[in-house]
């Protein structure tokens, strides 16, 4: 079973995405920012971190920044999403996904099943 | 409790971004002060929070802005990206979005103050909007625990020079007791009276400065929040300045004779009559000779549009149309249904300051006074509307319909006495005369200068107005609009 770890610090967007991405068949896991997120990949590592932009305690480029630089980690792939206009993010981050919010459920589930089968590629 | 009383601190201000709003606080908001914004749900505090972020972000400020159990972020920048201020080139940067509420869930009142403070640390933010603090406050264990969560926002707010704004709905009394120690406490409202609505701002308490009393009308468009003044609380102390000799004509011979030595500059007549009666032609009469004199004029219209308005008065020879295509004359039309009092007198007065203007010409009183839902209001307002014109030399002349054709009453449909409003009378009317309907001109009042008290019939031509000689002497009751010969029955 894959493993998604979701971060986001609007509790309500979390645990709709959570729930959403289990009934989809994935494991989930959630933290509501950046440091946070670290301290369950510590526990779990994800096949997936689907991170927010603007958070409190750790923001999603922070995290990002972390996790590339942890070699243990050079095999999650990385997903951000915010409200913030993606465009400017993606410039920053080539290769990388977002996702524009607000978004609708089967964006969001296709961008996910496609940067898991990318890693798998 | 406005400060006004208290003198005035040289506080660095903060400004809000909100038209007229800056003028209401006296300057903007005290720079480190913590602000409550109440207000109903709807009433505009996320739109305001938002504004004031943009206008500082632009300014190159940081600002974030924490949601308690709010909408979420990407609704609350969906509803904002319609709005004129808004500049998506600010995120992140600029404007910084966070949630705030899980930590309030998990660890109360201290963990959401810790967070709040490292938050503005880590973005270098000088604003910071807390949005819902009504689940901040029910979240505190006591009322106790609320007021020291505030104090310690204070404290922080000091320490490291940011400026809050806490917004939060109306939950019982607009001002809780806890409020009472921030810095200033905005009160946004919509208010109903039977099927219209309006939007009102009032400072409850404002520390460091005067501001404007009592309470001032909004409006929310696409340019985001706007705030009116309210005119009497702002309105010039200073007595207006004496026009001198300087008078002014009709450009109407026939007129003009009837009071030689002209109007005072600066000073408001009344033209009262019933509908076709000719205040339109008289009010234009005043503008074209103003215009012919290089003065620039204003008309303010709430009934016909500019364009049949110009073919109306260009049938009785009166053009108007040069001088508006050029600029010298401005025609701001209002149509009636849902004005704000305020935003009247502001669009009015601010044309007239910024293009110097010197006549007016108000062709709709009774609009003007039904823009307002408090009528208890009108009469200081005009008296603030006229003064204010005063003060910049303008001779306005307001046009207010009379209810009745013609007939024996003589309706004034004024909340106010027509000497409140205005130094000059002029009266219209049909009067029924000889198996004809005739229009009858008569002066009821002019200030510091001779006029002829006699009553006139006036034509209206393709050449323009003529005021006749005087009516007969063996003609009387003419003001009751049924004339008739003495001895003799009505005609």
């Amino acid at each position: 079973m894959e493993t998604v770890l979701v971060v986001d610090d609007e509790q309500g967007i979390l645990e709709a995405l959570a729930d959403l991405l289990r009934e989809e068949g994935y494991r989930v896991l959630t933290a509501s920012h950046g440091r946070e997120a670290l301290e369950r990949m510590a526990e779990l590592r994800p096949d997936l971190v689907l991170t927010d932009w603007m958070m409190p305690v750790l923001d999603g480029p922070a995290l990002i920044e972390r996790i590339r630089a942890e070699p243990a980690y050079k095999d999650v792939s990385l997903m951000g999403m915010s409200a913030v206009d993606v465009a400017a993010l993606r410039h920053l981050y080539p290769g990388m996904p977002f996702l524009q919010k607000p978004f609708d459920i089967h964006a969001l589930m296709r961008q996910v099943r496609k940067a898991l089968d990318g890693k798998q590629g | 409790m406005s400060s006004s009383e208290q003198p005035a601190r040289q506080d660095a201000r903060v400004s809000t971004g909100v038209p007229g709003l800056d003028a209401v606080l006296g300057g903007g908001l005290v720079s480190s002060g913590v602000y409550i914004v109440v207000g109903e749900p709807g009433a505009g505090k996320t739109l305001f929070a938002n504004q004031l972020c943009y206008h500082q972000g632009r300014a190159g400020a940081r600002c974030l802005y924490v949601t308690l159990l709010a909408e979420s972020h990407a609704r609350m920048l969906a509803n904002m990206r319609d709005m004129a201020f808004f500049d998506s080139a600010l995120l992140p940067e600029g404007v910084y979005y966070v949630s705030g509420f899980r930590t309030l869930e998990e660890q109360g009142l201290p963990g959401l103050l810790e967070l709040l403070r490292r938050e503005v640390r880590n973005h270098n933010a000088s604003i910071l909007v807390l949005d819902g603090l009504v689940q901040a406050q029910e979240a505190a264990g006591s009322s106790r625990d609320f007021k020291k969560f505030i104090h310690e926002l204070q404290v922080a707010a000091g320490l490291a020079r940011f400026t809050a704004l806490l917004l939060t709905s109306a939950n019982g009394p607009a001002v809780h007791p806890e409020y009472t120690m921030v810095d200033g406490i905005l009160e946004l409202r919509e208010r109903t009276q039977g099927v219209r609505s309006w939007r009102e701002l009032q400072v409850r308490k404002f520390r460091g400065s005067a501001t404007l009393h009592g309470v001032h009308a909004f409006r929310i468009t696409s340019n985001g929040l706007e705030v009116f003044p309210r005119l009497e609380s702002r309105v010039q102390r200073t007595p207006p300045p004496d026009p001198g000799a300087h008078r002014l004509h009709f450009g109407v011979p026939s007129l003009d004779a009837l009071f030689p030595e002209g109007l005072a500059a600066g000073s408001t007549s009344l033209v009262l009559g019933p509908p076709g009666a000719g205040k339109t032609l008289l009010g234009s009469s005043l503008l074209e000779e103003g215009l012919k004199q290089g003065e620039s004029c204003l008309y303010m219209g709430f009934y016909e549009p500019p364009n049949r308005l110009l073919g109306k008065v260009a049938s009785a020879g009166i053009d108007l149309g040069g001088a508006m295509a050029d600029g010298r004359l401005n025609f701001i039309w209002q149509p009636p249904s849902e004005c704000i009092l305020d935003v009247l007198a502001d669009q009015l007065l601010s044309d007239v300051r910024r293009r110097n203007v010197k006549r007016v010409f108000v062709d709709g009183l009774s609009a003007m006074q039904q823009a307002s839902p408090e009528p208890a209001r009108i009469n200081s307002f005009f008296a603030a509307l006229t003064q204010e014109l005063r003060c910049t030399g303008t001779t306005t002349l307001f046009g207010m319909e009379t209810p009745r054709l013609f007939g024996p009453v003589l309706d004034v449909p004024m909340e106010v006495g027509p000497s409140a409003v205005a130094e000059n009378l002029f009266f219209l009317r049909h009067v029924e005369l000889e198996g004809r309907l005739r229009k009858l001109l008569s002066i009821f009042k002019m200030r510091d200068t001779h006029y002829d008290p006699t009553l006139r019939e006036f034509v209206i031509t393709s050449q323009g107005i003529e005021v006749l000689p005087p009516f007969s002497a063996a003609v009387d009751t003419l003001l009751t609009g049924l004339a008739r010969h003495p001895g003799a029955g009505h005609f």
